[in-house]
């Protein structure tokens, strides 16, 4: 695409592109946005249910990725890292809106047509599953997201949204029963 | 729709109560489901459902429309604003007054792109351990690095060395005892040819 150099960063693994990142590489940093974005921006908007409001968290975490980038300790759970910040900035973000706001369902993102079969069922499940995570009372919903999404732990859960770890469970197993029950016809 | 009446199997239990089994990691082991064969059923569709989860977030991210043209601009330009300087690193000077330094960040960016042109290599960190403030004290250098599939890593690592030796000779004064490359990675397995000619 551009120069050779660009390409080869493109080719590193996370590890790399990490340390050399974490050193003042902004090229190394780059290449993580282009490749860990675009999953940063669809878990965000699930959360905060709008793009465009998904667009500035997503960016905000970026600016705080890169300056704490030298406390990340294992640069190969990079992606993790980076889903955690932007569920912390996502939830600051919605703790700042007014609570009157309802929280917007999201433009679902439509996945083109003439696909072969097997594919149209795939996606038509996928469809499935994200009306049923629209219908999921916002919490099980932002809990469902930060433990099968960011895959943070219970702590972690209960850390960010600041309930005892008890109810983190409870909440992830009525998510879990409820999407179950909405999508059995898929199955 | 969400707090309906639980379903409930024919064996008896209750799909929330198995949703909490799994929430609890199938920890304490519990026989009476464990050896259910309706129950291991539901499990197995359960659990169906988180992995679905992260597909349907991949798929998300896939079709998503492209973010405004200027964002990654925004970003990027602030990104390079900040710099890490790390230490500063004296160099010779003929005449006592004038006081020479070079950055270890400096340093580095010069590592990464004389390590970057050595065929089949992606330098990752570097790092300086020894008084690098100090002229002539014993200097060592490990360098990681990420090796392209194909490439013999014995050969691109001695390359990687010689190029990085050479490159601080020319530039600076340190004292260099060993450089050390230690390889992570391999890169580029299965994707075509995607090295600088």
């Amino acid at each position: 695409m551009t120069s050779p150099r660009r390409q080869g960063l493109e080719a590193a693994p996370d590890e790399i592109l990490v340390e050399r990142a974490s050193q003042g590489d902004a090229a190394a940093f780059e290449a993580l946005i282009r490749r860990h974005s675009p999953l940063m921006r669809a878990y965000v908007s699930r959360i905060v249910g709008s793009l465009s409001e998904a667009d500035d968290v997503v960016q905000e975490s970026l600016y705080t990725a890169w300056r704490r980038l030298p406390e990340l300790r294992d640069p190969k759970a990079v992606k993790a890292w980076l889903m955690q910040i932007a569920s912390r900035q996502a939830f600051k973000h919605l703790r700042r809106r007014p609570p009157e706001d309802p929280l917007p369902l999201l433009e679902a993102a439509h996945p083109s047509d003439t696909q072969p079969e097997n594919v149209a069922i795939r996606n038509a499940q996928l469809q499935a599953l994200a009306g049923a995570l629209d219908t999921l009372p916002p919490d099980l919903r932002q809990a469902w997201l930060l433990r099968e999404v960011a895959e943070l732990s219970y702590d972690d859960i209960a850390k960010q949204l600041n309930i005892p770890r008890t109810t983190v469970r409870g909440k992830l197993s009525r998510a879990r029963a409820s999407i179950f029950a909405q999508m059995e016809e898929w199955r | 729709m969400t707090d309906t009446t639980p379903r409930t199997l024919d064996c008896g239990k209750t799909i929330e109560e198995l949703s909490d089994y799994l929430s609890a990691d199938r920890i304490p082991y519990n026989p009476s489901i464990e050896t259910c064969p309706e129950c291991l059923n539901a499990l197995e569709a359960l659990s169906g459902v988180s992995q679905l989860s992260r597909d349907l977030l991949a798929q998300d991210a896939a079709n998503l429309p492209a973010p405004p043209a200027n964002w990654m601009e925004q970003l990027m330009a602030t990104i390079h604003d900040e710099v890490r300087a790390g230490r500063s690193v004296p160099l010779h000077h003929p005449d006592p007054r004038v006081i020479l330094t070079v950055t270890e960040g400096a340093l580095r960016a010069l590592i990464r792109s004389v390590g970057d042109d050595v065929p089949g290599t992606i330098i990752g960190k570097c790092q300086f351990d020894g008084d690098v403030e100090t002229p002539g004290a014993p200097i060592d250098i490990t360098v990681t690095a990420s090796i392209a599939w194909k490439y013999p890593i014995p050969d691109a690592a001695r390359e990687l060395r010689d190029a990085v030796r050479e490159a601080l000779t020319t530039h600076t004064h340190l004292n260099v005892m060993s450089i050390n490359v230690t390889v992570e990675d391999l890169h580029g397995y299965n994707s075509t040819t995607q090295e600088m000619p």
